[in-house]
């Protein structure tokens, strides 16, 4: 134990929290306890409340109703600067560095003085780094860090305000395994110095690994909290959506046919010598640590990207591919990775969102009809299952797992034959997961072909007919993930 | 609770209508003349060469640009067009000088393209500086004179129609105001290329990503807005009969003003051309009111300057 009011177990308490907003309610009498020096994992599908949640305790929001111990103490409200103060840090899935500032100055930003100037922000920054095991220079720039290096900045940052509580926001989305063990190592680490963390991930097997507890919220309602010793996976995901879901995957398409395009000699700056084929009705997986080149290469066959070298051959003709529309015209829809920068315009409404890659689809005569566009609309939406309140909606207003799908049904209006998938089915709920797995066996059912990149081994190696792995700009290797190891295919990912 | 809500929404979203209104009324009240056809139509003759550079720059606006440019290319093409008279005549002279403008706005997008600007910012500062070239070429095409349109013997001619005609009470410039923002709403909300421009200026990224070829729907954005700043032009020297090198100076902020204070977003792909009539309409409304009150040119300039500031706040507070 590190400080505090020692005659509470519980670092935090909530007790009966309510919030509402218009039209939702976000939160309906949650209670949770946290103890101290322990790893909470929060589970639950988008729109549990697990964000509303966090939001509160970091003064984002404020509680409709309900009271909130923090240490011993009770919180009525606060401002995030309030809350870091009393020891409570937030580590968001989207990063609150400043990129052009060095590693020592983002982690005492603002607090220059208290740390005894540049010299003392910098010794002390690098006292923090080293009590995490990181060696990182506090001198270096953050624009020039990994995304797991930020993360071990923004870990630093909550230390130096003697953080007692620590809530990271789906840490791992976008850790390599490498990286995502050394975090591992860094939680427990922290628990060991007493501190507790509550740690919120997607990702289940990351939760059985770390967590002590887990608390499982559903529709804005606390269902159960348990040590993770007493839960199995099956009794988890059940609890998460409601249902029992049998499978997380479906069964494994076979329906492979002939080559559909061959990529040849693809040489970019990043990139040296990718040659590879795809066959109709395959889904292909790309296998690799991210930075590895996997984005690269769909981006360069898109015509996203330029190439130095590139022949492309689609059903034995060569065809040029300059820029992203002659990638379409060539048949090729791409769901980007980045959902919200390069996938959705957010401030428009779903049906805009969908009709964006085929608009002459709903003209009638030279123009666009409303009719037209609603129908394509609705048929993508009762089709995809997308949680909208109507068509009107702004996109920005969905979940991710329903944004998602809008890319998805724009492109399926398209008719692809080759569906390009990079991160799937990042940051969604495992309903929607399957649900976006069973999209694309219908795909190649339908005799379309599917690229699919993806940090999440199980699911390339769930869903693929095929998988490449890709190292260092090149690919080096091809198997049958039928009849190989997941550990085999991820030491040729390596590289 | 529930009146009130719609009561606060219907404010947010027609705040400049109401203010308009009340503006209106107030003036209205001040001085009774205010409400006679004749000043109605003096009003509608106000709108004049601004309202269609604004339409102009509502279109560069919405298409997540901005068009700085706009000043240089009244000007030089204000200059060319009356040159023109002579040697081609009135009409030869309005399509030569509206091509002038295209091209302006063609030069504009090639070089916003080409250096690979994709944000407001830096086509902000680009379009600033195209605006310098542009305003230096008018002084060199007049060597710094002002130009007249001399041979005018007729008194009924088109470009006089254009500039000072009236229909009824209704001024020519105005009606084709109208006419061409009625056209401009369409094209935008109703053909697969205003849609385009509309998705280009809310995320460019994913908009290409998507198959739209953006870099031709930027270079529309920019023809269009040389096009109508010509126009604009045109109307402009018609009216007086002169044309100075320097007469285009500071449209780029009135127009943006009117565009911001109507309601289109400075972040790009949301708002209207008819929100910009509305704002232009404020505009006007509020410098004959101050007017009216006999406010100094200066103080009035200041009040724009706040207006123009609200107006981003408000476009803030609401994106947010």
């Amino acid at each position: 134990m590190m400080t505090g009011n020692p005659s509470s177990e519980f670092i935090l308490s909530v007790r009966k929290v309510n919030k509402s907003f218009p039209g939702v309610k976000a939160l309906d009498d949650v209670s949770l306890q946290i103890r101290r020096g322990v790893v909470h994992g929060i589970v639950g599908e988008n729109g549990a409340g697990k964000s509303t949640l966090m939001k509160i305790l970091s003064g984002v929001y404020t509680k409709d109703s309900g009271s909130i111990e923090f240490d011993g103490k009770a919180v009525e409200t606060t401002t995030p600067m309030e809350s870091l103060r009393m020891g409570l840090s937030i580590i968001y899935q989207e990063f609150s560095l400043v990129n052009s500032m060095t590693v020592g100055e983002n982690i005492f930003l603002g607090r220059f003085k208290e740390a005894g100037g540049m010299k003392g922000t910098h010794q002390k920054a690098k006292e923090l780094l080293e009590r995490i095991g990181s060696s990182i220079s506090t001198r270096a720039l953050v624009s020039e860090l990994s995304t797991s290096e930020k993360q071990m900045v923004e870990i630093a940052k909550a230390l130096s305000f003697q953080s007692k509580l620590i809530i990271m926001d789906e840490p791992s989305s976008s850790l390599t395994e490498e990286e995502l063990a050394s975090l591992g190592e860094i939680i427990r680490q922290l628990r060991g110095q007493g501190i507790s963390i509550i740690y919120i991930s997607h990702k289940l097997d990351e939760i059985f690994e770390y967590c002590d507890y887990v608390t499982i919220m559903r529709d804005g309602h606390v269902i159960d909290t348990r040590p993770a010793g007493e839960l199995n996976r099956r009794d988890m995901v059940s609890m998460m959506v409601g249902r029992t879901i049998e499978n997380e995957y479906p069964e494994r398409p076979h329906c492979v046919g002939g080559p559909l395009m061959e990529v040849k000699h693809l040489n970019t700056r990043k990139l040296t010598d990718i040659s590879f084929t795809l066959n109709k009705g395959e889904i292909l997986g790309f296998v690799g640590l991210v930075g590895a080149g996997r984005t690269e290469i769909v981006r360069a066959i898109y015509g996203a990207d330029k190439a130095k070298q590139k022949e492309i051959w689609i059903d034995g003709e060569s065809v040029a591919i300059t820029c992203p529309q002659d990638g379409k015209k060539h048949g090729m829809a791409f769901v980007p990775e980045d959902r919200k920068q390069q996938g959705l315009v957010l401030p428009f409404s779903v049906e805009a969102n969908i009709s964006m890659a085929d608009l002459p689809k709903v003209k009638t005569g030279s123009f666009l009809s409303r009719g037209k566009e609603r129908q394509m609309a609705q048929r993508q939406m009762e089709e995809l299952l997308i949680k909208t309140p109507s068509a009107k909606t702004p996109v920005v207003e969905l979940s991710g797992g329903n944004q998602q799908k809008c890319i998805i049904g724009r492109w399926l209006e398209t008719n692809p034959r080759i569906l390009i998938l990079d991160e799937p089915t990042r940051g969604i709920d495992v309903g929607a997961k399957y649900e976006i797995y069973m999209l694309m066996k219908k795909t190649v059912e339908a005799g379309g072909s599917i690229i699919l990149i993806s940090s999440e081994l199980p699911e390339v190696l769930n869903m693929s007919n095929r998988v490449l792995t890709i190292a260092d700009g090149r690919i080096t290797g091809e198997f049958d993930p039928e009849k190989t190891s997941a550990q085999e295919i991820m030491n040729m990912a390596i590289g | 609770m529930n009146t009130k809500i719609r009561a606060k929404a219907f404010l947010q979203e027609n705040l400049v209508l109401v203010i308009i209104v009340v503006l209106a009324a107030a003036t209205a009240l001040m001085e009774p003349k205010f409400l006679t056809m004749a000043n109605l139509g003096n009003l509608l003759n106000q709108f004049g060469p601004l309202s269609f550079v604004a339409l102009g720059m509502t279109i560069a606006i919405i298409g997540g640009y901005i068009d700085l440019s706009v000043a240089g290319i009244v000007s030089l093409s204000a200059v060319f067009t009356i040159s023109m008279i002579d040697v081609l005549g009135q009409t030869g002279a309005l399509l030569a000088g509206l091509l002038a403008g295209a091209l302006m706005g063609l030069l504009n997008a090639l070089v916003v393209v080409s250096c690979g600007a994709l944000t407001q910012a830096k086509a902000l500062f680009m379009t600033y500086a195209l605006s310098a070239v542009y305003s230096a070429a008018a002084l060199l095409y007049t060597d710094g004179a002002t130009q007249h349109m001399s041979h005018l013997n007729s008194s009924v001619t088109l470009l006089r129609g254009i500039g000072s005609g009236r229909l009824g009470f209704i001024p020519v410039s105005f009606l084709l105001f109208f006419a061409l923002m009625a056209g401009l709403h369409f094209f935008l909300n109703r053909t697969q290329t205003g849609r385009e421009i509309q998705l280009t200026g809310a995320n460019i990224t994913a908009t290409d990503m998507a198959g739209i070829p953006v870099k031709r729907r930027v270079a529309i954005v920019y023809i269009l807005s040389g096009v109508l700043s010509a126009f604009g032009a045109i109307v402009l020297f018609s009216r007086t009969t002169t044309a100075s090198p320097l007469m285009g100076a500071n449209y780029e902020t009135n127009a943006i003003l009117a565009v911001v204070v109507g309601g289109t977003s400075l972040s790009g792909g949301r708002g209207s051309v008819i929100r910009t009539m509305l704002g232009v309409m404020l505009v006007t409304l509020l410098s004959n009111c101050l007017n009216l009150l006999g406010v100094s040119t200066y103080i009035q300039s200041v009040c724009k300057g706040i207006i123009l500031i609200i107006a981003i706040w408000i476009d803030r507070r609401r994106t947010k």
